[in-house]
């Protein structure tokens, strides 16, 4: 921006610049310094005065005129951006609602055709089953939606306290029961300080990422969590041994309802991720992801949180 | 003498909410009214007497919460649960004016809606305000403002965080009932979390230390094994 409003002062100045220049040299190399004397009709002087304000104003308006054009073009692509983005948006919710709801209305068709009891208990399971999926999708829709509003509460949290309880939550679900998870804390030379945020998202967003770790790796794989601070940010790093993610995935999947190769047939909203994001750009933080498919294979996610200043 | 069935009047324009609702409260032993409209729904609350009214707040004609707005101010205070959700500070203002007894948001489990409805009738003295729509809450020497969102301990007032108070509020509006962890994620927090013991008891924790209230032998809040909390002093509201 500034070299760019340096270049144009340059450009403006140098006639003056150049002038001033000329004046010097003719003073010094021309003794007497020439001096020309010429007469001009006056019709000639309107003439000249009035083109040479047309040619200013020409420039002025055509200056206006094309960065006008620019700012629309970009404009123009912001909009094309955002409008492809909520068109990909509602073909990921059309697909995310119709299996669910196939499900429920095969198992609809089941009751109503079936005699036997076993059957009827079966077909009673998979409704139940495709009911709670569309409410935990329409439950994390509605996260996604509220945390744009909802106001954000701001008090210190103690991040090794929020990592182990986090930790121990996922570790109760049956799903995930018995699993191994590594946590490493720095505490040399000094312990962690904490974060100011909201610690109920601030543990949604880390239990988001744990949980995922643990879904997509098998019993033999390692999750290991990690906090360590560079001075200006908390660094918390969720890995795991599992298969990666596919790198034309990687940059899609903060997205709403995007769903990585190896994600089809694992359970979840889809928005889990986009969640993690939205949270932690809330805190003024970033999240970043490192995958590799070929061995040694695993994922890396990195949340930086900024550091309270006290 | 016969014996009278409680009537309820379930106000919503979804015909599919109402024809699988109104069968199931039946089947639950109530007598069931339906309005599908916001303005016939005050017209039967008038005019039936309803022991207690199921309203969805998207309506056409008028919308639940005027509705709601219009049968407290002709003095009716018969309990009502409002289908919808209380969100944060503006939104908890606005509910407290509007005065429901209960908020359920949709989707619901029915069991759940049926658990609030006989809670509302335990909980409801006919004729009176109920301490959902009242502004001061006092329970011996604990009082909650809840428009200055303020608590007092004997004259004092006690620095506690937003989602505590409102976890305080929410426990002294329905006291001598137990509330489990869910439901107050519900009502509290407006979604659930993945760590819904943790949320809850990080808060509770936050709570008793302020009232310095012993969880051994709780004066104010009691944990119930395995179902959630329940206030225990009898609570009284103040407009």
């Amino acid at each position: 921006m500034f070299k760019k409003i340096g270049f144009s002062l340059l450009v403006v100045a140098l006639p003056l610049l150049l002038g001033g220049l000329a004046s010097v040299l003719a003073q010094v190399f021309f003794q007497p310094v020439p001096i020309l004397i010429f007469k001009i009709d006056i019709g000639i002087v309107a003439l000249l005065t009035g083109l040479t304000l047309t040619l200013l104003m020409s420039t002025f308006y055509l200056g206006m005129w094309i960065r006008e054009q620019q700012t629309r073009m970009k404009l123009d692509g912001a909009q094309h951006e955002a409008e492809m983005s909520r068109r990909r948006f509602v073909r990921r919710l059309d697909h995310e609602i119709k299996n669910p709801l196939t499900g429920l209305r095969a198992a609809l068709a089941n009751l109503r055709e079936t005699r036997s009891q076993d059957e009827h208990e079966r077909a009673i399971k998979n409704a139940d089953h495709a009911v709670e999926r569309l409410s935990n999708l329409l439950a994390d829709l509605r996260k996604l939606s509220e945390l744009e509003e909802r106001p954000l509460e701001r008090l210190p949290i103690d991040i090794p306290q929020l990592l182990q309880e986090i930790i121990e939550a996922a570790q109760v679900s049956p799903a995930h029961k018995d699993r191994q998870i590594n946590l490493i804390i720095t505490r040399v030379p000094w312990p962690l300080p904490n974060v100011t945020g909201d610690r109920d998202l601030l543990g949604l967003a880390i239990y988001n990422l744990i949980e995922n770790a643990l879904k997509f790796t098998s019993k033999d794989d390692s999750v290991e969590i990690r906090a360590l601070e560079d001075g200006r940010t908390i660094v918390i790093e969720v890995a795991d041994t599992g298969s990666g993610i596919a790198s034309d995935d990687l940059q899609n999947i903060f997205e709403e309802l995007y769903r990585g190769s190896n994600a089809r047939g694992v359970e979840g909203s889809g928005l889990g991720l986009a969640l993690v994001r939205r949270i932690v750009a809330l805190h003024g933080g970033a999240v970043d992801v490192r995958s590799r498919q070929q061995e040694p294979c695993g994922t890396v996610f990195t949340l930086r949180l900024p550091i309270s200043r006290v | 003498m016969t014996h009278e069935r409680i009537t309820l009047l379930l106000a919503d324009d979804d015909h599919t909410i109402v024809d699988s609702l109104a069968p199931f409260l039946e089947r639950a032993g109530f007598d069931v009214l339906v309005a599908d409209n916001g303005a016939t729904a005050l017209e039967k609350a008038s005019s039936r007497h309803p022991d207690a009214i199921i309203l969805d707040v998207l309506m056409p004609r008028m919308d639940g919460r005027e509705v709601l707005r219009r049968l407290r101010r002709e003095n009716n205070w018969v309990p009502t649960i409002l289908l919808t959700q209380v969100g944060e500070s503006s939104e908890r203002a606005l509910a407290l004016e509007e005065g429901a007894d209960d908020y359920l948001n949709k989707p619901f489990d029915p069991h759940e809606l049926l658990a609030r409805v006989r809670a509302v009738l335990r909980r409801a003295h006919p004729g009176e305000r109920s301490l959902s729509a009242a502004w001061l809450l006092k329970a011996e020497d604990l009082v909650l403002d809840r428009r200055a969102r303020r608590v007092l301990l004997a004259g004092k007032v006690l620095e506690l965080t937003p989602k505590a108070l409102a976890v305080l509020e929410y426990l002294m509006i329905h006291p001598d009932e137990v509330v489990s962890r869910e439901r107050l994620l519900d009502a509290v927090w407006g979604w659930a979390y993945p760590a819904p013991t943790r949320t809850v008891d990080t808060r509770m924790a936050e709570l008793r230390r302020v009232l310095s209230d012993d969880p051994t032998a709780p004066r104010y809040i009691e944990t119930v094994s395995g179902e959630g909390y329940r206030f225990n002093l009898p609570v009284r509201g103040e407009s």
